[in-house]
């Protein structure tokens, strides 16, 4: 694996920006390596030295990454537009009018859709997540089935679902884990209001939802937070931190709302999703890139 | 840290946008220019010129354009927009006033 293939397999860039970047230093090391050539150093000497003087491709992976990672102000407002629709959705109690919701649902796809094709900007990560809830949900959902039903549903529901995480995980998981995190923080959230909810009244009653309402609306302001710091900062570490205190402090909510009504297990289920959805990424994408290197 | 190091970081957007105000140069181009202007003094270290090249393009300072060479390999030409030329002027002020400052009291004698 030579120097510019070690360093493509550090780089997390718009395939573009990649491409380029690549190109330019290609033709930066033709020069440098002709200037050594013409000095008397052997081929493979002056293939040696003239990456070293690029230094270690993992820190310049980094130092670039930290030039492309900042998002502007306008892509902020756009990532963090979802969570502040959802939270108002809540404060203003509107959740259980049709016409609002479908004209959300209705937004939503149409703004996906209209990202997905314009280059998968980073805003898109935080309202495709708006996409898969319904997924979660419907696994939730299931548990409520009479007997038999739910082993049913669950062996054919289970599957369909894992599918299609996979699929859109894997294609976001070719530019960077991290936005798969970001797609996937509103789920351990969502599921833990789901739990409380579904444990103290029967499942989505008016009463406790009225009650709840304000929380679960200062749970998605938290998010919209997060979300704004992830886009902004150009570190990597504070961008994870984001993620984590995000699940983190929204968890805490959940379980000062919650009155002791869920058990440690479920505790317990709900602080592996959380870790889950930050690390299982990165650990995927690892296995993934390691393929794509062996393989070349 | 080195404080030569120091001053070398603090000076480096400047030094990139005056070679590329003087004329259209890609990366491998600065880093031999900046010797040669400095009388060596200036040895750029290769890796970290790129990202600082790629900052100034997303600010806006430059703009990255690939052009044929002589030899028809092709490289990334990087130009000075308006707001890299301002911006550029705005640093000489700047700098003309400290190094004068920085003299008066450091060198009072010359």
């Amino acid at each position: 694996m030579n120097y510019l293939e070690g360093l493509k397999s550090y780089l997390r860039l718009d395939s573009a920006v990649r491409d380029d970047f690549l190109r330019e230093l290609r033709g930066h090391l033709e020069d440098k390596i002709r200037e050594l050539r013409e000095s008397g150093v052997s081929e493979e000497e002056a293939k040696e030295i003239a990456t070293e003087f690029l230094g270690s491709p993992r820190l310049l992976a980094r130092q670039i990454y930290e030039v492309y990672s900042q998002g502007s102000w306008r892509e902020t407002l756009f990532a963090v537009l979802p969570h502040f629709l959802t939270a108002s959705l809540f404060a203003l109690r509107w959740w259980s009018n049709p016409l609002w919701l479908a004209i959300i649902i209705v937004g939503v796809i149409g703004v996906v859709i209209y990202g997905w094709c314009h280059g998968k900007p980073t805003w898109l990560f935080s309202w495709l997540a708006y996409l898969l809830i319904p997924v979660v949900i419907a696994g939730v959902l299931l548990l409520y089935l009479p007997g038999g039903w739910v082993w049913v549903a669950t062996l054919v529901y289970v599957p369909l679902a894992i599918v299609i995480l996979v699929i859109v995980a894997k294609q976001i998981l070719k530019i960077d884990w991290l936005f798969v995190s970001l797609m996937l923080l509103p789920v351990p959230i969502v599921v833990g209001w789901v739990m409380v909810l579904s444990m103290n009244i029967s499942f989505f009653g008016t009463d406790i939802m009225y009650e709840a309402a304000s929380w679960i609306a200062l749970s998605f302001a938290v998010l919209a937070l997060a979300v704004a710091t992830f886009i902004r900062v150009r570190q990597r570490w504070i961008k994870v931190g984001a993620l984590l205190i995000c699940a983190i402090m929204v968890l805490t909510v959940v379980a000062l709302v919650s009155n002791n009504a869920l058990s440690i297990w479920v505790w317990l289920f709900l602080s592996l999703l959380a870790l889950a959805h930050l690390f299982v990424p990165a650990f995927l994408e690892r296995k993934m890139r390691g393929k794509v290197v062996s393989e070349s | 840290m080195n404080y030569g190091r120091e001053l070398l970081k603090g000076s480096t957007d400047s030094l990139l946008l005056c070679l590329i105000n003087s004329q259209p140069m890609y990366g491998y181009q600065i880093i031999k220019e900046l010797e040669v202007k400095s009388n060596g003094y200036f040895q750029f270290k290769e890796g970290t010129l790129y990202p600082a090249l790629h900052r100034l393009e997303k600010n806006g300072l430059i703009k990255g354009k690939w052009q044929k060479l002589p030899s028809g390999q092709e490289r990334r030409y990087y130009y000075i927009t308006e707001k890299g030329q301002g911006a550029l002027n705005e640093r000489l002020a700047i700098w003309r006033g400290f190094s004068e400052a920085i003299d008066l009291v450091m060198l009072p004698s010359a």
